[in-house]
């Protein structure tokens, strides 16, 4: 099965839909480890107000489904005075999504900073900042690495959505090249490759982290 | 806010949901069905079809779900094969959990020690006596939270389907906002409402599984 000329013709369309996946993708996942990381101090936090905010984030983020919460954002931003950019849209909402699955990463990896550790900083005169960028922070992305680059895949699994609001990532550049084309099979299995690509060194690099992690 | 285009949508918006309701029931019900296959094929199948099987869930871990319903929706129709849309839906989430619900069930089961099974067999219990009155109670509290998990998923996930206009949920809420050019309140309404319901199945699944490992606190005292 050769493909159709007019697919041919659509490659590049294509190729820059799948760089606009991947911009999605790292754009995403930075706004993404940012939440991550706000939701699990919120949530640590004594202050009742600040654990409730937090666990009402995660909480929100992962019983709606990511369309609606990305719907949400799209009509919410004209109301600030930033309407009609799907990118942002797509980058902020998919961002707030994965940002609380982080969270819930990093607070399991909290634990293994032992209260010894805090003390000892405390004693030394570190900053509560200091604290955290220092002495905590380092070990939590670390033994959270493996579950992370998981999480990316995932959110890369999320980014499709964003056609929705029309933005021209991979599936939505597919969908016009099916409405012009009419040859949907091929153009489809060429966008599934395209995510092929992009997760399959995720998922790869995900095992590696995850067995070199056993290891130590 | 605009609180009378939601009260005049809510009528439409119920029947959406219960929509949704019944085409997640069913699909998990499919789900499940075909995970419990999978996880049976699995832990038996010789070596070739071990990595067929491995490459189907490769598959559904790496693509995106939406991709999959676009790939089911489009291409079948060219074999002549032409479903309705919901079953498409359901097709689609049927197939994209499966694998996920197979390995729950599949890393349950193997982590019970092997001398019950070999107990099992010492006091000729036959197959169905072995799962209902050993594996099943001890594989099933551990299942509950991540199986619950999977199903919370794809509640959220059978929302896609709106886009190939399966008329549920998401699709009365984008009929709604034709109706009424509210689109923000519209969508946060829809957004509590699965939030609800979402949030209901969790306390739902916590409760049960207190029940089901109430044996393990008894046993402490």
């Amino acid at each position: 099965m050769g493909l159709d000329q007019q697919v041919v013709a659509a490659l590049p369309e294509l190729g820059h839909g799948l760089l606009m996946t991947l911009l999605l993708t790292v754009l995403a996942s930075l706004v993404s480890v940012v939440m991550g990381q706000l939701g699990c101090f919120l949530q640590l936090r004594r202050a009742w107000v600040w654990r409730t905010i937090g666990r009402l984030y995660v909480s929100l983020m992962r019983g709606t489904p990511a369309i609606v919460q990305l719907f949400v954002v799209f009509f919410t931003l004209p109301r600030l005075g930033l309407g009609g950019q799907p990118m942002l849209a797509a980058v902020i909402a998919i961002g707030l999504n994965s940002g609380a699955y982080v969270a819930e990463i990093l607070r399991v990896n909290r634990s293994l900073v032992t209260r010894g550790q805090l003390e000892a900083a405390r004693t030394l005169g570190l900053s509560r900042f200091l604290t955290w960028w220092y002495v905590i922070n380092p070990q939590v992305m670390r033994a959270s690495l493996p579950m992370l680059v998981n999480e990316f895949t995932i959110l890369l699994k999320t980014t499709p959505l964003a056609s929705v609001v029309a933005l021209t990532e991979l599936t939505y550049a597919g969908q016009i090249v099916i409405a012009r084309t009419y040859e949907a099979t091929q153009v489809l299995l060429l966008v599934a490759a395209g995510y092929l690509l992009i997760a399959m060194p995720l998922i790869a690099a995900a095992r590696r982290l995850e067995a070199k992690r056993r290891l130590a | 806010m605009d609180w009378q285009a939601i009260l005049t949508s809510l009528p439409s918006l119920g029947d959406g949901l219960v929509a949704t309701l019944q085409l997640c029931f069913v699909a998990a019900l499919c789900a499940l069905l075909w995970g419990t296959v999978l996880a049976a094929l699995l832990m038996r199948a010789s070596p070739f079809w071990l990595r067929v099987l491995n490459l189907y869930s490769g598959l559904t871990l790496a693509l995106p779900l939406l991709v999959v319903i676009y790939l089911l929706y489009f291409v079948l129709p060219e074999y002549d094969i032409t479903l309705s849309s919901p079953v498409v839906g359901v097709l689609a989430l049927t197939l994209y959990y499966a694998p996920y619900i197979a390995q729950v069930i599949r890393s349950a089961i193997e982590a019970l020690p092997k001398g019950q099974w070999e107990a099992c067999r010492v006091l000729g219990l036959s197959r169905s006596e072995q799962l209902r009155d050993v594996v099943l109670p001890q594989t099933l509290p551990q299942m509950l939270s991540p199986l619950v998990g999977l199903m919370i998923g794809l509640i959220k996930d059978s929302a896609l389907l709106s886009i190939v206009s399966v008329q549920e949920f998401m699709y009365a809420a984008k009929q709604a906002i034709s109706d009424t050019y509210a689109p923000l309140e519209i969508y946060l309404t829809v957004a509590l409402c699965y939030w609800l319901l979402n949030s209901a199945i969790d306390w739902l699944a916590r409760g049960l599984e207190s029940r089901m490992t109430r044996y393990r606190r008894a046993t402490q005292h």
